[in-house]
């Protein structure tokens, strides 16, 4: 493999780097909010933050956000008028995510994109937007919550992002992964050339970020996937372990695997807009049919479909556990429902 | 609107409506396309269905009553759901008159089988109003170009009461041709109805079809179904050959949203049809 580009730049300068990504279209990266960081559009480099642990809504919201439209109509008869909302999309720079998220886009491509229809939302969103990945830093503790190692995930891996950013002192260091990326790298002007022992500092970064541990446990996709169709109907487990959920729909909306929608008409004094939004398969309606029949009235089914889903149905079909293990649904859970001590308890069974 | 996104409905017209039962809440909507492009586009099989769209009710799932051999338009059967509240989108069609524009996505999920029915014998059976996309293979199978490439037919057809039976000039058509063998029952006649009366189930029985090289396409109410299949199991039918269509609550149609996620299938992209050893290999979850 040709040897990529790697340049750097001072803390400080990174509004430079902002500002030049604003000028070419959006630059979304995370910025600190009451409850903790979030990914934004940037109006103010100021406001970019890049000492953040982790956000707290997943960065899937850059290309599937809470609501997208579709089409914006006006009631009239005999027939509505109806225009599709155009996305009208400049380029995006995602700044700043974390190697376990970067994965996640991996695995939503694979239901999105590579796999039956194409969804024209995310394809056109993804096509449309670099990634800039970046080491968690490997000098701070790891988050209880957290176990990507789990999934074969490292702290600093640059794998799925087109520009790697690593920490050094007070200087990060950016890393071309893809073409895409080392062309924008190229028209940065304000980075510097990084020598031969920031390269060293890189590859040991990356090296050492696989070391790094958060909680982990041995598991096999196929073995795992099996085992959950063996316990499906093993209430004793799925009771016990949905005993306390309050079907509240939290760990589904900060999981940056869950794709859920609903699609959904709003009116207003006849002018209204069709568009899609985040739905849960916790809510109790999810599966709800006209007719009364729901097959999923209790939360242990429901649980057990979320956990299923991305243990067990996710890897016969996109042959992929669809999980990261970011911890969020761990961390936002009201009621400490952890999905790893599920899958933990599972393979003892 | 025209576009190639997957979620934009076409716009079409409703050019016929047909009441189908007495108690008025189940018609049939013939629908015709405004675009040349789209009738073009929309090439389908018995089996699949669409969603029905109309701007501020939402959109629903419906399958495909007509059959490909009919050019020009396509019918869906449609019946007012609800039960306490009144269905949003089903409500809405009923109140529609000849002539309104709605929407349409489709065509959507897997067909029946055609290739894997050609050559076999086919025993149709339906209940109550599931029969729409069983109505679909019926007259594509009966058209005069592709009668030759299936085998024998035969139909059980079942309603609770005469009033409830659809398509009631269409099922008099077929009783009178020797190419397909029909026979429609209700759970209770009324004065003038002159057919036969019992349940689909032991109807079943009475026809008693020889499983050898046939294929038994099967929808109705639940009810029905748990009755029937182990007709068809006693029968010495195989699995591989009793083939049904999955309920189960749709948005996209189009295996993205996950509601209709049921195992490692998505009913509306991988189904709605299945054979029955297809279904054993799903979680109990629908
Ligand atoms: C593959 C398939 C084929 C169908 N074919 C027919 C048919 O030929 N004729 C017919 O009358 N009905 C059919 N149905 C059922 C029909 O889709 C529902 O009765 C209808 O969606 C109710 O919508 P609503 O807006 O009136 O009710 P509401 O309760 O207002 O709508 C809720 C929404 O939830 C979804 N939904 C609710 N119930 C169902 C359900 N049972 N299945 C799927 N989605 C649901 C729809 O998106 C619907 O718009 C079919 C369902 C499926 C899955
Ligand atoms: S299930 Fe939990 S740990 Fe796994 S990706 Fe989703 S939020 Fe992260
Ligand atoms: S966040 Fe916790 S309580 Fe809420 S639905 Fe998820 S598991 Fe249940
Ligand atoms: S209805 Fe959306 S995935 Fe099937």
């Amino acid at each position: 493999m040709a040897a990529s580009v790697l340049k750097k730049v001072v803390i400080e300068k990174i509004n430079e780097v902002a500002a030049v990504l604003m000028q070419k279209g959006t630059l979304i990266a995370p910025v600190k909010e009451e409850a903790g960081a979030n990914f934004r559009e940037i109006k103010d480099p100021k406001d970019i933050y890049l000492d953040y642990y982790n956000s707290i809504l997943s960065p899937k919201m850059v290309f599937f956000p809470q609501m997208e439209d579709f089409v914006k109509y006006q009631l009239a008869k005999p027939k509505a008028d109806a225009k599709i909302v155009e996305m009208n999309l400049k380029p995006a720079f995602l700044f700043g995510v974390r190697p376990c998220d970067v994965k996640s886009f991996e695995i939503l491509d694979k239901h999105f994109y590579a796999s039956g229809i194409i969804d024209t939302y995310w394809k056109a969103r993804r096509d449309n937007t670099t990634i800039i990945g970046y080491a968690f830093d490997l000098d701070k503790p790891v988050d209880s919550a957290d176990f990507y190692n789990t999934l074969g995930i490292g702290a600093a891996d640059p794998e799925g992002s087109d520009i790697f950013i690593v920490k050094k002192d007070k200087e990060l260091l950016l890393k071309g992964i893809t073409k895409k990326g080392e062309a924008l790298l190229g028209e940065l002007s304000m980075l510097e050339k990084a020598d031969a022992k920031d390269e060293k500092y890189f590859t040991d970064y990356v090296k050492k970020g696989k070391e790094k541990k958060t909680r982990f446990m041995k598991v096999d996709d196929k073995a795992v996937a099996k085992k959950y169709e063996d316990i499906f109907e093993n209430n004793e487990y799925w009771t016990k372990m949905s005993d306390a959920c309050l079907s509240c729909g939290v760990c589904t909306f900060v999981c940056p695997t869950c794709y859920c929608f609903d699609i959904c008409d709003e009116t207003i004094f006849g002018k209204g807009t069709r568009r899609r939004i985040w739905d849960a398969c916790m809510f109790t309606d999810f599966t709800l049919e006209t007719s009364g029949h729901n097959p999923r009235t209790k939360v242990s089914q429901r649980l057990r479909q979320k956990v299923c889903h991305k243990y067990s149905f996710s890897v016969r079909k996109y042959d992929v556990i669809s999980c990261v293990g970011c911890g969020r649904c761990t961390r936002s859970c009201p009621v400490n429902i952890d999905i790893y001590s599920m899958v933990e308890e599972a393979t003892k069974l | 609107m025209m576009s190639n996104n997957p979620y934009i409905p076409m716009p079409v017209t409703i050019t016929k409506i047909i009441n189908e039962v007495d108690t008025n809440d189940i018609k049939t909507f013939r629908l015709t396309f405004q675009n040349k492009e789209d009738e073009q586009k929309f090439k389908y099989l018995p089996g699949q269905f669409a969603e029905l769209s109309i701007f501020g009710k939402g959109e629903s799932p419906i399958g495909i009553a007509s059959s490909p051999t009919e050019p020009g338009y396509v019918e869906f059967t449609v019946q007012k759901a609800g039960v306490i509240v009144p269905g949003l989108v089903t409500a809405a069609l009923h109140d529609l008159e000849e002539g309104a524009e709605i929407g349409m996505r489709g065509p959507l999920g897997k067909s029946w089988p055609i290739e894997f029915l050609e050559k076999k014998n086919i025993v149709v059976v339906g209940g109550g109003f599931a029969f729409t996309t069983l109505r679909s293979l019926i007259n594509y199978m009966l058209h005069k170009d592709n009668r030759k490439r299936f085998g024998e037919i035969t139909v059980v057809y079942g309603a609770r009461n005469p009033g409830l039976l659809l398509y009631k000039n269409e099922l008099a058509a077929w009783e009178k041709r020797d190419d397909i063998k029909t026979n429609i029952t209700v759970d209770k006649g009324n004065e003038s109805w002159k057919g036969r009366e019992g349940f689909v189930p032991n109807v079943c029985k009475e026809v008693a079809p020889s499983p050898k090289n046939t294929v038994a396409v099967i929808c109705g109410p639940p009810i029905m179904i748990k009755f029937t299949l182990p007709v068809f199991y006693d029968l010495k039918f195989a699995k591989e050959n009793i083939l049904t269509s999955l309920e189960m609550r749709m948005k996209c149609g189009i295996g993205k949203c996950g509601r209709c996620n049921v195992g490692f299938k998505y009913v509306c992209s991988d189904g709605p049809v299945f054979s029955m050893a297809e279904l054993e290999e799903l979680p109990r979850d629908f």
